[in-house]
């Protein structure tokens, strides 16, 4: 290969993420398609950034009107659809290739479920739910990456509570102004939980969280971490309230001390 | 139901499947076509051709190349971002002037929505970059400038560009994590 060529190539390899932005001119873009088609590394690469560029998208969503849905649906039903794949025609031409791709995007499989987080309805976004992500987000820097990626773990449960459709919020304040915080669904019986204000207890003693119920035993729904919500799954509807108290490390079977804080679940669904 | 298997039931005819689908994908497909097109009117337009379009070519959608929503996400920034350059290019026909660079808008956009769980973190992996790499990202992607039009902005080379264009993008994966 000349040396130009060689130049050519390399020149055409570096335009894969504005290529994965949708930021080459019509006819570079061209070129870089028909490239694609024979270079197997760009097609990945271009897939792989592609997939990055889509989070950007995801944290732009917003409530549609209330209009395009039936001018939408309305359409479809006038709309036919075209035959499914015409043979021998790799991808459509109107579309990035790697949409319609060559191959697999690299080690990216990705669960379905995981998408989920990103479905979170607007009407949950309450103060409950601000204080939420605050305190998810506060402590982050100057952390390990396997303590990032258990953050993220639990992002995505928080994200799947808060994604629920009768996820509702609620708040409460102590005397003193600390408070505890709360997006719960009652369809899935899963809550999550904030404190703030508490701050670090001594060695060897843990905030433990418990399901208030009538006519019951409380039942731990766990310990918290410092600065970190707490995912209570398993709720039942019945439920009252949660309280959270001071305990020995490792946590008691029951409460062995006075509720520093308790808010009541009615606001959020459970209790009826 | 998740939108995979959704986009299997649409490519047979289902509407009520598409129905749901909408449900899931309207959102994020309004958002962001309103993000980069602005205006109110024509977003809707432009929302509502990705939509349809989803419906009429469902068929072609593979779940072994990838996420039904990525696909359908790909489409909205393809579609958004052409529209925008030739709403563009009619005003720059009319008038030539020299627009000078301003800060990119996500600031004044961040704020114009209710906080999602998704965007706090893409906005935290956002302020991580560097300011090039930030700017050349979202020039691109949330502003639908070319990779030349942000070297003019920037007043920087296309090289320089393109390679602050996929730090920023490589930076931001390992921000928010491969799988999310």
């Amino acid at each position: 290969m000349s040396v130009l060529g060689l130049f050519r190539r390399e020149d055409l390899h570096s335009l894969a993420a504005p290529y994965a932005l949708d930021a080459l001119e019509p006819d570079e873009r061209r070129r870089f398609e028909k490239h694609l088609t024979g270079c197997d590394r760009c097609a990945a690469e271009v897939r792989a950034l592609a997939e990055d560029a889509v989070r950007l998208a995801w944290s732009q969503a917003a409530e549609p009107p209330a209009h395009l849905r039936s001018r939408v649906l309305a359409a479809v039903q006038r709309t036919p659809q075209e035959s499914s794949r015409a043979p021998g025609r790799e991808y459509a031409p109107q579309l990035p290739p790697h949409v319609w791709g060559t191959q697999s995007p690299p080690g990216r499989s990705r669960a379905p479920r995981a998408r989920r987080p990103l479905f979170v309805p607007f009407a949950t976004a309450t103060a409950a739910a601000a204080l939420v992500v605050a305190s998810l987000f506060a402590v982050q820097a100057g952390r390990a990456q396997d303590e990032l990626n258990a953050e993220r773990d639990r992002a995505r449960e928080i994200a799947h509570v808060l994604a629920a459709p009768d996820a509702r919020a609620s708040t409460g304040k102590d005397a003193q102004g600390r408070s505890i915080g709360v997006v719960a669904s009652a369809a899935e019986g899963q809550a999550v939980v904030t404190l703030s204000g508490y701050g670090k207890l001594p060695t060897g003693q843990v905030h433990q969280l418990w399901l208030m119920r009538p006519d019951a035993q409380p039942r731990s729904l766990g310990l918290f971490d410092p600065d970190t919500p707490l995912v209570a799954t398993g709720l039942d509807k019945v439920a009252t309230s949660l309280a959270v108290t001071v305990e020995p490390d490792g946590g008691s079977p029951q409460p062995t001390t006075q509720p520093v804080v308790q808010l009541t679940l009615k606001s959020v669904g459970f209790g009826e | 139901m998740e939108a995979d298997e959704l986009m299997v039931l649409v490519a047979g005819g289902d509407q009520r499947a598409f129905e749901q689908l909408y449900g899931l994908v309207s959102g994020p497909v309004f958002g962001l076509v309103r993000r980069v097109v602005r205006d109110p009117a024509q977003s809707e337009e432009v929302a509502q051709e990705v939509l349809l379009e989803t419906w009429r070519s469902a068929g072609r959608f593979d779940p072994s190349r990838g996420s039904a929503l990525s696909w359908i996400l790909t489409l909205a920034h393809r579609r958004a971002v052409d529209r925008v350059r030739s709403a563009r290019a009619a005003v720059d026909r009319e008038q030539r002037e020299a627009s000078r660079y301003h800060d990119p808008a996500f600031d004044q956009v961040a704020e114009e929505v209710e906080a999602g769980l998704e965007r706090q973190l893409v906005r935290r992996c956002l302020d991580r970059l560097t300011a090039l790499q930030r700017q050349s990202v979202t020039l691109a992607y949330y502003d639908g400038y070319t990779y030349r039009e942000v070297a003019d902005r920037l007043s920087l080379p296309l090289g320089t560009v393109k390679t602050r264009m996929r730090d920023g993008l490589t930076r931001l994966r390992d921000c928010l994590g491969g799988a999310a």
